[in-house]
This record gives structure tokens, sequence and C-alpha cells, in this order.
């Protein structure tokens, strides 16, 4: 079979999968049958189902993306201002790790979906050979992420074309690139595999539970690469820049044996040699090893994935229970446990709770740089960590997939639904007022009352939470196809609430130039907010 | 006559174009197993969504104990134990986690909800499954888990949507006897099957669903007697009820020419 045939047939899998992953799951995940005012209609129009499935896999798609060839570019814009030569040893460096990041990170959202014993059903009972069943499989995925992976590609060869001019950097860039969405994939499957066969052992372990939580770190560990991304080419640019061209750095040797700066280093200094011969030398016997080490890659993925798709890579250990014994809770409790059990175990909500230590890490950061902690930079600071806690909401009402199918027959409202999941939302901001009033105790304030400001935005955090769970349910119980929505809608909701106390707070300084009028303000605003919120749940239970 | 535990009266429900109940009318009384006998996509799993309130009637009423479904939902869900068609529960939850929140939604208290889960556990051997994550469970075993369950707050009321399939025999013979004693005790099941012999081992009355309409309803006895034959065996009676017979006959002499021609030719 020929790799064309094998990426034509790729198109029914692909589409497949697509259709399960958005329109059953979250079809299933129809919320209709809460009671009164709850149900919608239930078309049962499957065709419209599928159709719109695609079209918002084909927006994601996009929108990612995007993104992608955004991160890709912005190393280089330093070049673009200053001089061509400096800086682009580590431009190509960093471009290629955050292309990594991100294509790595998008794959552990994904990839499970494309690879399974489940999606495998469709392929599983034609009279393919095992590894060309691999190569349909793979290429499934890579549609997924093709719009992503040509992007990065072809940004990056088009910008090291624009600053070296040399057909052989481009070449040599254009394999690299390749090579790093390789083992961006290679590494993503690695990384899902290892947390999926940890779930899988079962068993009461609080090792277990350790090893999990150690792997949520790890993505957010990588989650903070990718916010590296707004000081690229201010900060992070010119000092790696000078510890990759630095040859009488032992700092710069070991570089060299890594990758993406084997890559940088040696394809920068094909057009424009700047570091040392050895140094040179050593990155690029480095690159060759990794794309070596990307083709065994490369069939590592194509076995890995066959042996996922046969189910023979599950290895299933059966622990006796000694007994059947269960703590039982208050129903929100109870909730909010179920809640943070099934969304911590699935490898695509997992990263969110690494999502406290991105922001303290953000918050440090910020707040480090400066001599007083100013109203601006609190304000800043304390809307910086909500955004991310908005994406929490999102995540959780995602992850109840199928299951909620079960939920819907117990005697629960709505109402525990949305304060369980707003309830954990607001926990995750906690780092961010604790960070605050630590940094308080250690540098002056501008005014005392602006410690303040991370109390108000919490209470709008959790009425950001309640309002975007709030659309999210409106819109998903109108009917089956209407629970196929862009998440960007309800994003857009919760950013607004969490924006109108500091605007108000901005606005009234600005016009009073009175910390304290501007924080009675602002708690005035936000209390409202919160008001309006404690409202609709109370209207959810009449 | 006594008060009945479900009443569906004249329930429609539309999706779309489709008309999946038209007019369903049935009771079921306190202490009897009712077994909705009917083809597939006859309106079993509607009928059953209907009365636990998870899809609203087109037009028609379901009563649970004289509560309103739609309107009172919850208290509704509180008198039912459901098991759907197919065991879709949390898959990354293992069966312990699983219940531990079904149990604390449902306010059960704690020392009677341990005394109930171990009773079943160990009927249902599911001492080597019980910590494993619900995804690696055959089901069989996610089907056990669902009844379980269903069964921890021990409801008047049973919900069944073919609850059989995939069992092994020795579960389902301890579901069959499960069933009984429920009844016994003065609790009522409402169970959906296309299974035969299940109907004819353990229902008090069967009602025979066709196109979503109940077009005969009584004991197995009534129903033979409804064709002419009390030798017939239940399949033959839903066969003749259903006017399904003369159609698998044409059916299966197409089914022969097409797939036998050349060996008889």
């Amino acid at each position: 079979m020929k790799l064309l045939e094998a990426w034509r047939l790729s198109r029914q899998p692909y589409k497949e999968v697509v259709y399960r992953s958005i329109a059953e799951e979250r079809g299933r995940m129809w919320w209709g049958g809460f009671g009164r005012g709850n149900y919608g209609t239930d078309q049962q129009n499957d065709l419209d189902l599928t159709k719109k499935a695609l079209r918002i896999a084909k927006w994601d798609k996009l929108m990612v993306a995007i993104f992608n060839v955004l991160a890709a570019v912005i190393p280089f814009t330093a070049q673009f201002f200053g001089s061509p030569i400096i800086g682009l040893t580590s431009a190509i460096s960093l471009s290629l790790a955050v292309t990594f990041g991100f294509t790595a990170l998008y794959a552990i959202q994904t990839l499970s979906s494309f690879i399974s014993t489940e999606s495998s059903v469709l392929l599983a009972t034609l009279p393919l050979k095992p590894e060309k069943f691999s190569l349909i499989t793979i290429f499934s995925f890579v549609r997924s992420v093709d719009y992503m992976v040509v992007g990065s590609i072809v940004s990056q060869v088009f910008l090291v074309a624009f600053y070296t001019g040399s057909p052989f950097a481009v070449l040599l860039m254009f394999v690299v690139s390749i090579m790093n969405g390789i083992l961006a994939v290679a590494t993503a499957l690695w990384f899902s595999g290892v947390f999926t066969k940890n779930l899988f052992r079962g068993g009461r372990s609080r090792g277990n539970t350790a090893l999990r939580l150690l792997f949520i770190l790890m993505w957010g560990s990588l989650l903070m690469g990718v916010s590296l991304l707004i000081s690229l080419p201010y900060y992070v640019v010119p000092s790696v820049e000078s510890f990759l061209i630095n040859s009488s750095q032992l700092s710069t040797l070991i570089l060299c044996l890594f990758h993406p700066f084997s890559a940088g280093i040696t394809i920068a200094n094909i057009g424009h040699p700047i570091a040392s011969g050895f140094t040179t030398l050593i990155s690029s016997i480095s690159l060759i090893v990794y794309v070596v080490v990307s083709g065994f890659s490369g069939k590592w993925i194509l076995k890995t994935v066959k042996q996922i798709s046969h189910g023979t890579n599950i290895k299933l250990t059966r622990v006796t229970a000694k007994d059947f014994s269960i703590k039982t809770r208050k129903p929100l409790f109870g909730f909010v446990i179920k809640d943070l059990k099934i969304s911590s175990r699935n490898p695509a909500t997992a990263f969110f709770f690494a999502l406290p230590v991105l922001e303290t890490v953000i918050m440090s950061f910020l707040l480090a740089n400066f001599e007083v902690l100013r109203a601006s930079t609190l304000l800043v600071s304390t809307f910086m960590g909500g955004i991310f806690v908005l994406l929490m909401p999102l995540a959780l009402l995602n992850s109840e997939g199928a299951g909620l199918e079960y939920t819907k027959s117990l005697p629960l409202g709505l109402n525990q639904i949305i304060l369980s999941k707003t309830l954990i939302s607001v926990l995750t901001y906690l780092p961010v007022p604790i960070v605050l009033f630590i940094m308080a105790m250690l540098k002056p304030l501008t005014s005392p009352l602006t410690l303040l400001i991370p109390i108000f935005i919490l209470l709008a955090v959790a009425s950001a939470s309640v309002f975007e769970i709030q659309l999210f349910l409106i819109i998903v119980t109108k009917g089956k196809i209407s629970a196929l929505v862009h998440d960007l809608k309800k994003l857009v909701v919760g950013i607004t609430t969490l924006l109108i106390p500091l605007v108000a707070y901005s606005i009234t300084y600005l016009v009073s130039f009175s910390h304290i009028f501007a924080v009675l303000i602002m708690g005035a605003i936000s209390t409202l907010e919160l008001a309006l919120a404690i409202y609709l749940i109370r209207q959810n239970k009449k | 006559m006594s008060a009945s535990l479900i009443e569906v009266s004249q329930l429609t429900k539309q999706f779309g174009s489709v008309q999946a109940l038209s007019g369903l009318t049935f009771r079921v009384l306190p202490g009897e197993i009712y077994g909705l006998l009917g083809p597939n996509g006859a309106g079993k799993t509607t009928t059953l969504k209907a009365i636990i309130g998870l899809i609203e009637p087109t037009s028609g009423t379901v009563k649970v104990e004289g509560f309103n479904p739609t309107i009172n939902s919850i208290i509704v869900k509180s008198k039912i134990g459901y098991i759907a068609e197919k065991p879709i529960l949390y898959d990354s939850l293992s069966s312990r986690d699983f219940l531990e929140f079904v149990a604390s939604i449902r306010k059960i208290d704690q020392k009677t909800v341990n005394r109930i889960i171990t009773q079943l556990g160990e009927a249902f051997d599911m001492s080597k499954y019980f910590d494993a994550p619900i995804a690696t469970l055959s089901t069989g075993m996610k089907q056990k888990v669902a009844l379980i369950a269903s069964l921890i707050h021990q409801p008047p009321i049973l919900l069944l949507d073919e609850p059989l399939s995939g069992l092994d025999a020795k579960t389902s013979r301890i579901i069959k006897d499960l069933l009984l004693l429920h009844i016994k005790n003065g609790g009522s099941v409402l169970f959906s099957t296309h299974i035969m012999e299940v109907a004819e081992n353990i229902c008090t009355r069967i009602g025979i669903i066709y196109q979503g309409k109940i077009i005969a309803e009584g004991t197995l006895e009534q129903l033979k007697i409804k064709t002419g034959n009390k030798r017939q065996s239940l399949e033959e009676v839903f066969l003749k009820l259903t006017n399904e017979e003369t159609e698998i006959s044409d059916k299966t002499r197409l089914l022969g020419e097409a797939f036998f021609k050349n060996e008889t030719a």
C-alpha cells in the first residue's frame, strides 16, 4: 500500500473519530432531563450532528494552527527588528521548542480518541496487514493536526530561508521540523501510555495517585514553557543566544547535545558561522543522532499504535478488594470528589490541575520584578491568574463525558453540578491571593486596601464560573445539535465578568485618584456579580 | 383496584419526523413484574426514559407514585432504581468510587449502604473488580455495577432496560431471584426485553409494545387466549400479535435465495 493510498483511506476513520469524540460524546452529553424547563428539542438528527461536528473539528484545527504558527514565528521577531544574525540560533531553537510543546500538548488531548481499541473497530474488520492498519490509524490522527504541522513547518522553513538565504539550511530546517513533530507525537504517546497504564493498574494505592500527580505537574511545566512565549523576544532569546554561541561555557556544550538546540546551532551556522567549529561539530553530530532517533521513534509510534489498537499493550492487574465498604459524603462533596477524580484521571483534562502551579509561577515572576506592589501590578497579575482558572469549569463540564447519561438518572438538580464545578474553580484560583499576601509581606504596597483586590477577583472568579456553566447549560439543553458548542463563547462571558471589576477600579481611580474609593467600587461591582450568579442559581431551583 | 406505582396514559413522543411513541397506555401495580416486550425500535427505551424523566413526552401523562417526572423530577428519580440499556458509567472511576458517588447523591446512610453493597458485592463476585477502573471491566461486570448502584437506595420501583443482556447464567439467576424478592416486599419492577424466555419466566404481566403502542397486555395465559391457542409459546404469541410471522417467512426465503442459491442449484 502506498503512502498516498493510506492517506486517502485514513479520511474515513478520521471522520468517524471526529464524529464519535464530538458528536456522539457531546451529543450524549446533552444535558436535557434535569426536570422542568431543561428538556429542549431532542431532534436526533444524526446527519446535522455529524456535519456540525466536522465543522467544529475544522474550526478547532484552524484556531490551534494559527496559534501554533504565531508561536513558531514569535522567537524570530527579535531578528526582524535587529540584526538578522544575532539571535538566529536561539530563535530556531526556541521556535522548535515551542512547536514541540504545542504539538505534544495537543496530541495528549486528541491522541487517545484516535488511537484506541474502540476507534479501530472500523478498520479491524478489514483484511489489512498490521503495519498498514497502524499507518492508516496514525494518518487519521495526522489529519487532526495537519493544519498545525504544515503551518509550523512552512513558517519555520520560510523564516530560515528569509534569514539565511541558504538552500541547504532550508532543506535541513524542513527535515528538522518534521523530526520535531515526530518526536513531539512520540513523547505525547509515551506520556499518555504511562498515564493510562498507571490508571489501569487499579487498586487503592497511594503510590499510583502520587505518580499521577507527578505527571500532572509535568504537564504543568509544559504549560509553563508555553506561557514563557510572552517574554520570548525580549528576555529569553538574548539570554539563550549568549549561552548557545559562547563555546567557552560548559553549558553551551551541554546544550549542543540536546534537541532543539543542536538543530538551532547547526542550521544558523550554515548561513552565518558564528559559533566555534567545535560547538558546530558537536551540534551537527547530535542533530544526526536525533534524526536517526526520530526515524526509530516513527517506527515505535507505528508499533505502539498497532498494540493499542489491538489492545495488546494493556496489562491488567486485578487487586482483590479486602472489603466492599464505601464512604458516603454530603451530595455536593460527593459530586466534587467525583469531579476531581474523573478529571484528574483523564489525560486530556488532568493537566488543568497544574494551573495553580502555573499561576503561582507567573505571579511570582511578575511581582518579583517590582520594588513596590502597585495597584496596577496587582490588577494585571490577578487578572492573568484568573484567565487560566476560567478554563477549569469548561474542562470539568467536558470531562463529564458519557457518564453524564447515568448522572441524569440520579435525584440531583443542576445547581449541585454548578456549585461543584464552581467550588473547584475557586479552589484552583486560591494560590493567587495567597502568593499576593506573601509578596505583600515582603514588599511595600501603594495602599494597604489594594490587598482586597485579589479577594474581589476571587468573587468575580466564582461569578464567572457560574455564568460560564449556566451559559453552557442553557445552550446544551436546547437539543443535541445545540450541545455541540464552541467553548469560545463561554470564555468570552467569563473573561468579561473578570474584567468588569478591574475596569471599574481603573476608571474610578482615574476619575477620583483615590485607591479607597476605587477598591470600594470594585468590591461593590464584584459583589453585584456574585449576587447575580446566586440569583441565577436560585432561578434554577424554581 | 390497588393504586398504581406507575401510570402511563396516552403517551406520545416525536423525534423530528420519527414517531417513537403513539398513545402508549399501561399501569404497573405494586408487587408485580411488568415486562415490556417488543421488537427493536418499538419504543421500549423511550418509554422507560420518559418514566424516569430523562425525556419530556410530546403529549400524554406519566405518573410515578402520583408524581409527574417532568415536574417532580428529583422526587421521581429518588423512588426509582434505573438501569440503562447500555451500562454507560464513568470509565475512569473504580466501582467503589462510582458507588460512593451514587450513595452520596442519594444521601444514603453509610451503615445501610455498606451492608447492601457488601451483600451484593459478594453475591456478584465483585471483589476482584471492585477497585479496578470501570473502563477495564467487561460489559457484564459493568452491568453488575449498574445493578448494585440501582439497588443501594432500596427503591420501591425498579426500571430495568434489558437488564440481563451480557450477564452470565449465575448472575442472571441471582437477579431473577432478587426481582422476585423485591416484589415480595411490595416493590414493583418494570423491565423491557426482547428475550421471550426472560419475559415468560419472571413476568407477572406482559405488555406487548409495537410501533409505539401497547397492542396486547395481560398475563401469559391471557395473551395465549387472545391468540386462540393455549399451547403456543410466548414467541409464537408475540409474532402472531405483531403480525411478524408472514414477514419472517418471506424474509427467510429471500435470504435463502441470496446466500444459498449456488449450493442449491
